[in-house]
Order: structure tokens, then C-alpha cells, then sequence
């Protein structure tokens, strides 16, 4: 049974009546999840979908009912999918899944290109900033995602982060990396004030991660699977990790300078930014991204070398999260 | 452990000996041999330059720890050591240093002694640079 019929077979049954699917076209990128866009034929209506399906292996272990329920949570106040249908088991599709609107007409820049926004690199940034802050200024309590999302203390926040990575580090690692561990014990050394409040925290919001319209707009904030609710800040350090900048040191995520990127997501956010608050952050950046990128590498030899989306994040990203990471606890103790 | 060289070439094989099912073909595959053009450059720059760091790197470590044997009660005699000059060796002996040298790392932190700290810091510094992978200036698409 090929993809598209069992498509159709969960549709119809959920959906309570004949559905055709078309143009099912897997879409590149994407590697905690297999996406797919297809056209979903229903009594006369053709409804452009995207299809979010758990692979076999996969760059890092999370929960699609969080980033259902964020998707849900946000698609009214920022430019974000609207979800359709999630099925945890698997259903006729065999691995977890869901299901949501697709947004037409926009592209997703690779960070790892040249002047990726080109002319609209600082419009792009003004809203990348703006939306990261807008979704910062949310009180989760209200939110559908309040339902799944673990609301931890304030004060728990940083030590709840480094600990999840710390393990994803220690179960995946298949060789010693002296300077992510250092990084680690230099976290828990000196842990971050605490926020001033806890909000959600998208995870992986970063270039790459959005579509943008022709004109510079952004369209829709993309993969919200590491969704989680805590510091804020978190969010604001991976977004300007220099990972996602390899060619302008003169900008961050190769938009707009650093202190009119921090000015934009206080003004949007209501939240001040601490700068040794965020310093920490960014320590911290490195060391999601180092496990993120350990998990790759033993994903990539676990599926038979098969997936090369694996490759280039278990060894090109590694290997420069590794030089961000050396340099930033040289900086930390005044070296040069 | 990034994936080695050898791991690389042979997953740019195996990605695509398969070519999967219609719906990953089209612009799913274009993605593909993107990424697979993209670390076979990245792999002649470790075919050049990968052997050599690893090279350097062990013997950096080793002098390192000798430096803080006496200091730290180190046995750094039984450290393996290989004349062998393919990745894999290099490698498994470069696992044992650097296992050695995260521990000695935790103890010079737990002594506060801050020159070994500062020392060891620009050996990772060293060490993320011998490794480095550079990226092609690729122009947005």
C-alpha cells in the first residue's frame, strides 16, 4: 500500500467521507520529521495539505502533540500553520503524524548560503525578531498548548534544559568531546538569573525555519517540534547562534545587526534582556545544538548512512558548533 | 564521533543506490544530491586535511597530559599510541586521550588551577580548528 492510499484510507475514515489525495510530493529538509505536501480531494473541495510523519530515525526524539497543540496555540498570532489532525499511534500511516494547512507561495532560505535573504535580509529580520518576541510576550496559561507543556519553576528553568541535553549527549555520544563537556560543567558553574517570566519557547527558531513571501514577507514560523515552555531567552540565543550566520559576521541569522535584533524582540516580547542572561543562553545554544548533532551522528550510522541530511548535521554543524563553543568559553574567561 | 570520511563516501553511495518511492523523487531528490554535492566537497577537505589533524590533535593531548602527569597522578604510559596513519587508529587512540583529557580537564577545574584551565581551553581551541570544515560561499537560491 503506497503512501498516498493510506492517506486516503485515514482521511476518509476521519474525515467520514471519500478523500482522494494528489500530488503527494515529499518536501527536502526536515529531519526530526518526513513532510510531505499533497492535495486532499473531499466533496468537491481541493484543501492543499502538508503531512508531518515520524521517521524511522530521526535527528532528535520529540513530541508531535506539543507541536500540534503549539501550532494550534499560535496560528492566530503569528504567521504559523493551521493544524488539521494528529494521530499519536500511527494509524494507517504506521509511524505518529499530523497533518496541517499548507501555506502557499513562499520559499525557506537556507542559512547556509550567501546573503540568503538577499535585498530583504533587513525586512525579514525586522518581522523574524518581532514574530520571536510576539511569541515571548504569550502567557501560556491560556494556550491550548498548556494542556501537554510542563510548566516548570522559573528558577528550574536552565537546569531543566541542561540536564535534557546533558542526557541526549551521554546516551548518543560515540566518541569523547572534550569541549562540549567543558561547556556543560561551565553551565552548571554559574547558572542564569532566573527569568522574569516563563513563556513558551519554540525550540528551533531560526533561519531556515520560516517561509518567506517574494516580497520579504514572512509567511509561516516552521518546526515547532522542540517546542517546550521556559526562559525565553532560550529562544533568542539559538536564533542569533553564529551557526545560522557563516558569512556576515556583521549581522545576526544574516539580517539585521545584533543590538537592533535584541531592541526589536524586548519591544515585542515586553521582556528586558539581560546580557549575562543571555551570554549563558548562548553557551547553552551551542551545547542543544553539539547533542542535537551527536543524536544526527548516531542516527546517520544506526539507518545505514542512508539519510545525508544526518551527515552534514552529525559533521559539518558539528564540527563548527565546536569551534562556537571553544571560542565562546575562551571569551568567557577573558582570553583571546 | 562526527561521521569519519569513510562514512561519508559511503553514505553518498548508499543515498543514492535507493532511489525510494515516487513521492521522493522531484524536488525531495534534487534536495538530496544537493546535500550529497555539498559533503562530497566538505569530504575532499578532510580527505586533505582529516589524517593530519588527527595527527596533531593526539599528539597535542599527549603532551598535555604528560605536562600535568606529575601534578595530577597521571599514568600517561598507558595511553595507546599507534603508528598506524588510517582514520580508524588514529581514532580509537584518539578516543582513549581524549577520555584521558576530559578527565584531567574536570580535575584542574576542581583544584581551581587556573593556568592548566586557560591552557586547556586554547588546546580546544586548537583542537575545533585543526577539525574545521569550511563552507562553500553557496549563493541563496
Amino acid at each position: 500500500m503506497s503512501l498516498a492510499e493510506r492517506l486516503e484510507a485515514y482521511l476518509t475514515r476521519t474525515w467520514g467521507q471519500p478523500v482522494t489525495v494528489a500530488d503527494l510530493s515529499r518536501i527536502p529538509g526536515g529531519a526530526s520529521r518526513e513532510t510531505y505536501r499533497f492535495v486532499a480531494n473531499a466533496d468537491g473541495e481541493a484543501r492543499p495539505l502538508i503531512l508531518r510523519r515520524d521517521p524511522p530515525g530521526s535527528l532528535i526524539e520529540t513530541d508531535r502533540s506539543l507541536e500540534y497543540l503549539a501550532l494550534e496555540s499560535f496560528c492566530d498570532r503569528v504567521p504559523a500553520p493551521r493544524p488539521v489532525a494528529m494521530d499519536a499511534e500511527g494509524a494507517e500511516l504506521e509511524r505518529p503524524f499530523f497533518i496541517m494547512e499548507r501555506v502557499e507561495g513562499g520559499a525557506v532560505a537556507s542559512p547556509f548560503t550567501v546573503m540568503p535573504y538577499g535585498a530583504h535580509a533587513r525586512a525579514i529580520g525586522e518581522s523574524f525578531f518581532d514574530i520571536l518576541g510576539g511569541i515571548a510576550s504569550a502567557d501560556p496559561a491560556g494556550l491550548p498548548l498548556a494542556k501537554a507543556a510542563e510548566l516548570p519553576a522559573p528558577e528550574d528553568c536552565w537546569r531543566i534544559a541542561v540536564d535534557h541535553w546533558a542526557a541526549v549527549i551521554e546516551a548518543d555520544e560515540q566518541h569523547p568531546q572534550p569541549i562540549v563537556r567543558a561547556a556543560i560543567r561551565a553551565l552548571r558553574r554559574k547558572p542564569p538569573p532566573p527569568p522574569s517570566a516563563v513563556r513558551v519557547v519554540h525550540g528551533d527558531y531560526r533561519g531556515g525555519n520560516f517561509l518567506h513571501a517574494p516580497d520579504g514577507a514572512i509567511l509561516a514560523v516552521l518546526d515547532w517540534e522542540m517546542v517546550h515552555l521556559g526562559d525565553p531567552l532560550e529562544d533568542l540565543a539559538w536564533a542569533i547562534d553564529p551557526l545560522w550566520n557563516p558569512f556576515d559576521a556583521t549581522t545576526v541569522s544574516a539580517m539585521i545587526p545584533r543590538d537592533e535584533a535584541l531592541a526589536l524582540w524586548s519591544k515585542a516580547s515586553g521582556l528586558s534582556v539581560d546580557e549575562d542572561a543571555l551570554t549563558w543562553w548562548s553557551l547553552f545554544a551551542a551545547v542543544k545544538g553539539q547533542a542535537i548533532w551527536t543524536s544526527a551522528a548516531k542516527e546517520y550510522r544506526d539507518g545505514g548512512f542512508k539519510e545525508p541530511i544526518l551527515a552534514v548535521s552529525g559533521w559539518y554543524t558539528a564540527r563548527r558548533h565546536d569551534e562556537i563553543l571553544a571560542a565562546a568559553l575562551m571569551r568567557l574567561e577573558g582570553l583571546q | 564521533m562526527t561521521p569519519s570520511l569513510p562514512d561519508i563516501l559511503v553514505g553518498n553511495f548508499m543515498c543514492m543506490a535507493d532511489p525510494g518511492p515516487p513521492e521522493q523523487q522531484g524536488e525531495f531528490m534534487a534536495g538530496k544530491v544537493g546535500l550529497v554535492a555539498l559533503l562530497s566537497l566538505l569530504a575532499a577537505q578532510e580527505a586533505e586535511r582529516g589524517v593530519a589533524a588527527r595527527v596533531e590533535e593526539n599528539a597535542l593531548i599527549r603532551e598535555a597530559l604528560a605536562e600535568a602527569a606529575v601534578d595530577y597522578k597521571l599514568d600517561v604510559g598507558s595511553l595507546p599510541f599507534t603508528d598506524e596513519v588510517t582514520v580508524s587508529a588514529l581514532d580509537r587512540v584518539n578516543a582513549a586521550l581524549r577520555t584521558a583529557l576530559i578527565g584531567l580537564h574536570e580535575a584542574v577545574e576542581g583544584r581551581q588551577d587556573t593556568a592548566r584551565h586557560h591552557a586547556m581551553l586554547r588546546l580546544y581551541a586548537r583542537m575545533a580548528d585543526l577539525r574545521r570544515l569550511d563552507l562553500p560561499p553557496l549563493p541563496a537560491r
